[in-house]
């Protein structure tokens, strides 16, 4: 019984899967590569569901009171499992063959020898680059703590509940924070480069509105986090409002806020890279003209350099993180 | 006319739940009354009504003759300011100085903008270093507040307390994290305050040793509704078993 149930699983599984993978990808047929894939999921999903008792095929033969529902419901969770991998492995384009190619192998040699043999005629030009590279994600940082910090009281769901009006900018602008979040720095730095021009302003524009989205949604993660006591002792000595955010929420908060501030310089500096790849200025913008050019040995000074001061600054804020706690 | 009249108290939680139900007492200036009950019973929910840290669903609060129910933000702070209260955690600022916390007292009669400055006035730096003194521990004044054991941070909030020069003193459970000997002598003080100073206060415990010793009288709830009022003396082992439940074992505190 149970070999004839796993055969009428066999088959059933191969429709289910090939079905659905023809809808997505007709392609499916002409790639041997994932059809084993696809096939040695199928065999998994197989065993999981005839360990589980809970075989698709079994049904059919009667023997139903094994079958509960939350194992069919696994049965078919795996079963769209194999389908999204299949269709992935198809839609990514994955080709093993061209990784290990002769062609694909002399090429990445190539690359990293020149990457490794970096032009050091380049270095000053790097280093000044770089520097203001650095600058454009310190003055970001600086400009976006403020705001941050006034947006995030606003932002925190514990300081706006008391009153409907409250809750409804509570809402608000976390829907306009997410918003501002979801959209990458590279696709503001292109905005921005546009509005004032290519250079670092635009970059540290970009950097400066990712930035406040960020950090308000940190702080103010930070502010509803904080505990309640001092709230209320400070409120009972008949403080106003200000007064209450002031001695009883900031206090508790500096110092986490410190850290995320000097976190985001972090991240910022690595952001600015990037940004210059569309116009943003700094080490970026200069790194993709010798990529384009196929200037692999300045490229590689670049990439070293970048490293390197991404690197040291990653331990810095470490350390300072780590002191302030 | 007493100093605080509570008229028909009640209060509901957005949740639905009734904490208070209906209740009403008088307190002459000068008492020392405590609130017994088991946890849950409505006794924090009642003293946070008293200064509309929570705010009454029915009812009439009246504070030397004046109902403080429906008053305006500004007069509400006032009302607070003129109510001292300390709490079981003592709910210190951390990472301020005990001088700090202790003129945090005077946040209500300070303008906004100033006291964000942190423009205290001498007169209200003297004022925290005499109330230090009050509660014996002036030394302190530039350590760090979540330095200090628990016993000296809940001295540090009645001196806070002090700076309010209030007409009552609210305790919510003082003691409650705190081992028996630092207990009396936290009780202590505010005995000092009530007897030295005439200051009245209300104090939730749950020790009825406590009670005994430190009452001039009492007021029990349970399950919300007010089912004692008396001398502590008066506290018969029937009156234990109607407030505590038939299980209840009193345990003292020596």
């Amino acid at each position: 019984m149970r070999v004839i149930a796993t055969l009428l699983d066999a088959i059933l599984g191969a429709i289910v899967v090939s079905l659905i993978t023809q809808i997505i990808v007709p392609e499916l047929f002409e790639i041997s590569v994932p059809m084993w894939i696809g096939a040695g999921l199928l065999a998994a999903w197989l065993v999981v569901s005839q360990l589980r008792n809970a075989s698709i095929g079994g049904l059919f033969l009667g023997l139903a009171p094994k079958a509960t529902p939350s194992a069919i419901r696994a049965n078919l969770g795996w079963l769209a499992f194999s389908v999204a991998i299949v269709s992935g492995w198809i839609i990514t384009e994955i080709a093993p063959l061209e990784f290990f190619s002769a062609d694909g192998l002399q090429g990445a040699g190539r690359i990293f020898r020149d990457l490794f043999s970096p032009e050091m005629g380049v270095v000053g030009e790097a280093l000044n680059l770089m520097v203001e590279t650095i600058f454009t994600a310190l003055m970001a940082t600086v400009v976006a703590v403020p705001l941050s910090f006034v947006l995030s009281f606003p932002a925190a769901r514990n300081v706006m509940s008391d009153t409907t009006t409250k809750k409804s900018v509570y809402l608000g602008l976390r829907a306009l924070l997410n918003i501002m979040r979801s959209m990458e720095p590279i696709i503001w730095a292109i905005i921005f480069s546009v509005w004032v021009g290519l250079g670092p302003f635009a970059g540290m524009l970009a950097l400066v509105v990712h930035t406040v989205a960020s950090l308000t949604k940190q702080y103010s993660e930070q502010i509803e986090d904080v505990d309640e006591g001092p709230i209320e002792a400070i409120s009972a000595t008949g403080a106003t409002k200000l007064q209450v955010l002031w001695f009883a929420i900031v206090p508790q908060c500096v110092i986490p806020f410190l850290s995320f501030t000097i976190y985001r310089w972090d991240i910022n500096v690595r952001m600015a890279t990037i940004i210059g790849f569309v116009g943003g200025g700094g080490i970026g913008s200069k790194l993709i003209q010798y990529q384009n050019k196929g200037d692999y040995n300045e490229v590689g000074t670049y990439v070293i350099l970048i490293t390197l001061v991404v690197w040291i600054l990653d331990v810095i804020s470490a350390r300072v993180r780590e002191a302030l706690r | 006319m007493p100093l605080l009249s509570v008229r028909n108290l009640s209060h509901t939680y957005s949740n639905g739940y009734k904490a208070l139900h209906n209740i009403s007492f008088d307190v002459e200036a000068g008492e020392f009354l405590v609130i017994i009950g088991l946890s849950g019973s409505g006794k924090s929910t009642l003293l946070r009504c008293l200064n509309r840290l929570i705010e009454p669903s029915e009812g009439q609060i009246i504070l030397n003759g004046t109902d403080v129910t429906h008053i305006s933000d500004a007069a509400l702070r006032r009302h607070r300011a003129s109510i001292g209260m300390i709490f079981q955690h003592f709910n210190l600022i951390p990472r301020h100085t005990v001088m700090s916390n202790v003129l945090y007292g005077t946040l209500g009669v300070t303008p906004t903008a100033g006291s964000i400055m942190g423009k205290f006035t001498q007169e209200q730096r003297a004022r925290a270093m005499s109330a230090l003194e009050v509660v014996g521990i002036p030394d302190k004044a530039q350590n760090r507040a979540d330095a200090l054991s628990g016993g000296q941070q809940q001295r540090v909030a009645i001196a806070r307390a002090l700076m309010q020069e209030p007409s009552l003193l609210l305790a919510d459970e003082p003691v409650a994290s705190l081992d028996p000997a630092t207990s009396h002598s936290v009780m202590s003080y505010l005995e000092k305050i009530n007897k030295d100073m005439g200051t009245t206060v209300i104090c939730n415990l749950h020790f009825l040793s406590l009670v005994r010793q430190y009452a001039s009288r009492v007021i029990a709830l349970k399950g919300g509704h007010l089912v004692f009022n008396g001398q502590p003396h008066d506290i018969t082992d029937e009156w234990f078993t109607t407030i505590y439940g038939e299980d209840a074992v009193e345990v003292e505190i020596r």
